[in-house]
């Protein structure tokens, strides 16, 4: 047989580590974005994104003069003007709290979004992290390379915080930097600072607990549906036992999904910021300021320490897992 | 970073030791192999996998060294693999990808830029006899096709050596033709040394130009297969059309070694390195002609005398 070997040589020096990492990222979320599940999850947390932004723009025009929010009020006659007065008034008086809480809460919502997407999304992603790999012996393909398992790890990793910022931290961001983009007073961008800030902290717990715990489960599982049992157990099964009050603390602090919750209770401090403006705004009502007051009881963490403890064992746990597995095959 | 000269050995062991638990895999394994196509021989659990293993730090070495085209294999972990493919013995691709794609991104992950991962990924699957099955999921791959993207993914990056263990398994006639003549081809047309394990002399006798045998991860012989065969020489095998019994005594009485095979062929071991004599005495008693080969199976001898000497005869 005759075999005539015309191939191109390739003699450069090979691209760098990091260029190695980027590319399991990159291939990872390409796969991942190639099925249509993942592109519906996309779409909603965007316009979910969209949404946050259209209402923080219209919040940050109603203070400018001239604004829609005064042009709308003049419509319904000098009464309705007037009331419109006062709440630019209002908000430029006590921008701290105006803009602290509505910011608060704005991200308060998009993190339940956030959280809730990631988590299906992961549903979806946890087999093609380190299962399928180790069923199909993909492992000792990525092994033989110029690659460590600290390579193979990082941009598993990288996978997981990719899937995270396009599903929650994107479009926070979008959220937030389009509120503020035009707004007419850079008490908007000072004081919606912090409630961003919590958010991204939030943002960054989840991910370093959805990224350990979703590792661990990948790793441990030998098939892809035991990967998505185990990791709806851990996540929905878990969560639905450790929800009632009356459940040990142990139980609750079992389920990382409830430990997440308390988690976001604490760092958004919704509570505070909810009761703060009930007692100091002055154009708010008795029953209105009430209401106000049992929202924010309602947001108050109740056991954050024993989450906060529940999570790191559960990630570490996970991630003990992981690295026993990632050994080459 | 010095770049390795083509005329130094391509894997240098020192004491390499292999152990797991009680069992050892490779015991103080000492050898320095200089660039070619080389056959890696022994039986099954000889050791052959392991040894490539642990050049490739898939497996970590229990004690010993080993460099592989001149990088120590634990000082530069990963530089020691950056000219370095490895097809392994078990199915091994990453799910969900098509052909192609695979190769590409396998060409990428060695530090290939995209365009040119790309191009050298249908470059090789061209070579490797990969028609239009390559925009497939490699999921739904036959054991055969899998063999060749195995292949595939071993050379896009343009390695200077490859680790090629048991690459004709699955394959049917044709195919692992084709794969044997272009594993021969890589050496002599491209200067991409070949480390081929297998159990299969033939495959290794085809196209080696030198071999190791492996059993009980102990080296029992390194040798081209050139001076292998050079040491064979007094080995004839020899078919008569009739009188195979005036053969045997003939033969005997002149001093060799004659034993008879199932085949009904003669086996003759003599002290002569050419098949003159043999011709010699079939003229002076009149014999009846017959099909003479010179060492056949000198691998196959070589192999089993290799394993026997070190462990007893087989069962």
């Amino acid at each position: 047989m005759d075999l005539s070997l015309d191939l191109s040589q390739w003699r450069e020096e090979p691209l760098g580590v990091a260029y190695r990492r980027a590319t399991i990222v990159t291939v990872g979320l390409r796969q991942l974005i190639r099925t249509r599940f993942f592109r519906v999850l996309l779409a909603i947390a965007w316009v979910v994104g969209s949404l946050m932004a259209a209402f923080g723009f219209l919040f940050t025009q109603s203070v400018a003069s001239g604004g829609w929010l005064d042009s709308l009020a003049s419509n319904f006659g000098p009464r309705g003007h007037a009331l419109a007065l006062s709440l630019s008034a209002v908000v430029l008086l006590y921008p701290d709290i105006c803009i602290g809480t509505l910011f608060t809460a704005l991200f308060w919502l998009q993190s339940w979004f956030g959280l809730w997407l990631s988590l299906i999304a992961l549903t979806a992603l946890v087999p093609g992290l380190v299962t399928r790999d180790r069923a199909s012996n993909a492992l000792t393909i990525y092994l033989s390379r110029p690659l460590t398992s600290a390579d193979y790890l990082l941009g598993k990793l990288g996978i997981i915080a990719g899937t995270i910022v396009l599903l929650w931290t994107g479009p926070l961001f979008l959220g937030w930097l389009l509120s503020i983009a035009f707004a007419p007073d850079r008490n908007f961008l000072v004081y919606s600072f912090g409630p961003l800030m919590r958010a991204l902290l939030f943002n960054g717990i989840g991910l370093a607990a959805l990224a350990g715990i979703s590792l661990g489960v990948s790793a441990v599982a030998r098939s892809s549906r035991t990967a998505i049992v185990l990791w709806l157990g851990l996540w929905l099964v878990a969560g639905i036992v450790a929800a009632p009050p009356f459940m040990p603390a142990f139980v609750r602090r079992a389920s990382f999904s409830n430990d997440l919750i308390q988690i976001r209770q604490e760092v958004f401090r919704l509570d505070e910021a909810l009761t703060a403006a009930g007692d100091q705004l002055p154009i708010l009502d008795r029953q209105i300021a009430s209401r106000l007051d049992r929202a924010g009881e309602n947001a108050r963490p109740m056991d954050f320490t024993g989450a906060l403890a529940g999570l790191a064992v559960l990630t570490g746990l996970s991630s003990v897992v992981f690295l026993r597995k990632l050994r080459p095959e | 970073m010095p770049r390795w000269n083509p005329r130094d050995a391509i894997i240098e062991a020192e004491g390499l030791t292999k152990q797991y638990g009680a069992h050892r895999a490779l015991s103080d394994v000492s050898l320095k192999v200089p660039p070619g196509t080389i056959g890696l021989l022994g039986p099954n659990g000889a050791g052959k996998s392991t040894f490539i293993k642990c050049l490739l730090n898939l497996e970590a070495p229990t004690s010993g060294s080993a460099r592989v085209l001149g990088r120590d294999i634990r000082a530069a972990n990963r530089g020691s693999r950056e000219r370095v493919g490895y097809s392994p013995e078990q199915d091994s691709y990453i799910s969900g990808m098509a052909g192609c794609e695979y190769v590409t991104y396998c060409g990428q992950l060695s530090g290939m830029p995209f365009r040119s991962a790309r191009q050298r990924s249908h470059e090789i699957l061209d070579l490797v006899g990969m028609g239009q099955e390559r925009y497939r999921a490699v999921d739904t791959y036959s054991t055969g096709m899998k063999q060749r993207v195995k292949l595939a993914q071993a050379l896009v990056h343009d390695p200077e050596v490859i680790f090629l263990d048991e690459p004709t398994n699955g394959l049917d006639p044709s195919g692992r033709e084709h794969i044997l003549t272009l594993i021969g081809s890589l050496w002599r047309d491209l200067g991409i040394s070949v480390v081929m394990s297998s159990h299969l002399l033939r495959d290794i006798e085809r196209v080696c130009d030198r071999v190791i045998i492996i059993a009980k991860g102990r080296v029992l012989e390194h040798e081209s297969i050139a001076a292998l065969m050079e040491r064979h020489r007094h080995i004839v095998e020899l078919a008569p059309t009739a009188d195979a019994d005036r053969f045997v005594t003939v033969l005997t009485a002149a001093g060799a070694r004659v034993e008879r095979l199932s085949t009904g062929k003669l086996r003759v071991e003599s002290a002569s390195d050419s098949v003159g004599w043999i011709l010699e005495q079939m003229r002076a008693h009149g014999l009846p002609p017959a099909d003479i080969v010179a060492n056949p199976n000198a691998l196959h001898e070589l192999f089993i005398k290799a394993i026997t000497d070190a462990h007893g005869p087989q069962p």
